[in-house]
């Protein structure tokens, strides 16, 4: 069996808006490669957390992402409009072998109107919805496919998907975006008000994860007279590992205005 | 020729996921050197079965396995090399196998190629090993040890199987054994000089030859159920 240790690590920092001391106290506990981040406003707190599963320098990988979104009122968080992620310099996306979706495919057919080598990752988590009498939490699915490139960047096509009570299906596009030093990559995904039901305001996120790209993918492709096995390479974890770890960052942008960056390390690989 | 079964289901009352068994031999004779051929099915009360940790399976007393030349596989050397690593003669059989998992809103499945092998002797013990490989879209090698161990009347012996939790991909559930078809010896359209085969047992019980499977699963659940092959006419 390949090796499948997922190296998780999260880390709490302070909000952009918050005071200068925070952010240091934030870094120190970055350096020593801590465990937790998390970032705070007014009202929202967002913990994020990365990992590479395998972590072995230059190995098709799987990169995995969980998030949790609380408020300090008591209430569900602000409904998210924008979510950021920069993600290390050095790793890499390797699409040669993938298929690509279309966006009106997948809004017509969901992800079975995409081809199965289209796609790049999985995902779920659970959302949250506020009603006069009672708060109701709400399991959604993602499914994460990849989509023609635009001017040379990447895009990356979201399914979000829930069933009940409200019944919610969206496409969304991550495109690539330019990632400030000490990042190499950078995904940026607009979302939209989400309404759930009559009378109900947009619904929020509590938490989400997202595993993207995989150790071991293979897609047959036919081929005159048969088939052959084509290995995905996906994403790249980089090869050299800075000292204290890969830098993440994931910033979040609230429909209340707030904006919130968190920062976390993935850990160096103990061969590097 | 596939020789008509008959099963009962007998789930324990708090089982989420039921098992079925189908076995059949070929060829359906009395003694006759061939293949026996065991279909297990596995359903879950509400959508994926939990994944299998351990499976039992119980053969009808008089059943043999004819091996004229006895070489093994370890373990190590079928994750390291797969089935070519391994002697001809220490394989005793093949199967297939259909994996479900859940991913975002998907249902991924995988089918996985399966063979078997003769282990080392543990102790005085026979093991034997699953070695299952699946191509896409996942590329997984895993081995499933196993050992022979006695079962009490109708039955003469049972396979005993450890099944490790297949990943699919982080934060994403375990996969679930849907459908596990095992295959031991060999037909007799392909029952070559000096093949291991399974040999019949030489008299049928009255009702038929019995089989019997005993899984219990990571949700901590268990479940069973009963088969019978019917005597050759």
């Amino acid at each position: 069996m390949p090796d499948r240790r997922s190296r998780l690590c999260t880390a709490k920092i302070a909000p952009r808006l918050a005071t200068a001391a925070l952010p240091v106290a934030a870094a120190l506990v970055a350096a020593l490669c801590l465990a937790t981040a998390s970032a705070a406003s007014a009202s929202e707190t967002l913990s994020l957390s990365a990992g590479f599963t395998p972590d072995s320098p230059g190995a098709s990988t799987n990169f995995s992402l969980t998030a949790g979104f609380s408020s300090s009122t008591g209430l569900p968080p602000s409904p998210i409009t924008r979510f950021t992620l920069y993600a290390p310099a050095g790793m890499e996306v390797d699409p040669r072998g993938v298929d690509t979706c279309a966006p009106t495919a997948l809004e017509q057919h969901g992800p079975a109107g995409c081809p199965a080598d289209s796609r790049a990752g999985f995902g779920g988590g659970v959302g949250v919805l506020e009603l006069p009498a009672e708060t109701l939490r709400e399991a959604y699915t993602l499914d994460f496919f990849f989509a023609a490139k635009t001017r040379g960047h990447l895009r990356l096509l979201v399914y979000a998907s829930a069933a009940a009570p409200a019944s919610v299906d969206l496409v969304l596009v991550a495109k690539q975006v330019p990632a400030p030093k000490p990042y190499g990559l950078g995904f940026s995904v607009e979302v939209p008000p989400i309404s759930t039901l009559p009378g109900a305001p947009d619904a929020s996120i509590e938490s989400a994860f997202v595993t993207v790209g995989g150790a071991n993918v293979a897609y047959y492709e036919p081929i005159a007279g048969g088939r052959r096995l084509v290995r995905i390479r996906g994403i790249v974890v980089p090869k050299r590992c800075p000292g204290d770890g890969f830098p993440t960052e994931g910033t979040v942008d609230f429909a209340d205005g707030a904006t919130l960056s968190v920062k976390s390390t993935i850990p160096c690989p103990r061969n590097s | 020729m596939l020789a008509l079964t008959c099963a009962q289901s007998s789930a324990p009352a708090q089982a989420k996921t039921a098992t079925t068994i189908t076995p059949s031999f070929s060829p359906d004779q009395l003694g006759a050197k061939g293949a026996l051929t065991l279909t297990i099915a596995y359903e879950g009360e509400r959508g994926l079965p939990s994944p299998v940790r351990r499976s039992v399976v119980k053969l009808p007393a008089g059943l043999g396995l004819d091996i004229p030349t006895l070489r093994s596989c370890s373990a190590a050397r079928l994750r390291a090399h797969g089935a070519s690593g391994c002697p001809t003669q220490s394989q005793i059989g093949s199967g297939e196998a259909l994996l479900e998992g859940n991913a975002g809103s998907q249902l991924i499945a995988e089918s996985v190629k399966l063979w078997i092998f003769l282990g080392p002797l543990r102790g005085f013990q026979p093991t034997f090993e699953v070695l299952g490989q699946g191509y896409t879209p996942l590329e997984e090698r895993i081995v499933l040890a196993g050992t022979v161990i006695p079962a009490s009347a109708p039955y003469g012996e049972a396979l005993a199987m450890e099944a490790p939790p297949v990943p699919t991909v982080p934060l994403e559930p375990d996969a679930s054994l849907e459908t596990l078809t095992l295959t031991v010896g060999a037909r007799p359209n392909r029952l070559a000089r000096g093949a291991n085969a399974v040999v019949v047992p030489g008299s049928c019980p009255v009702g038929g030859f019995p089989f019997a499977t005993e899984s219990t699963y990571a949700d901590g659940s268990a479940s069973s159920d009963l088969a019978t092959a019917i005597c050759p006419q």
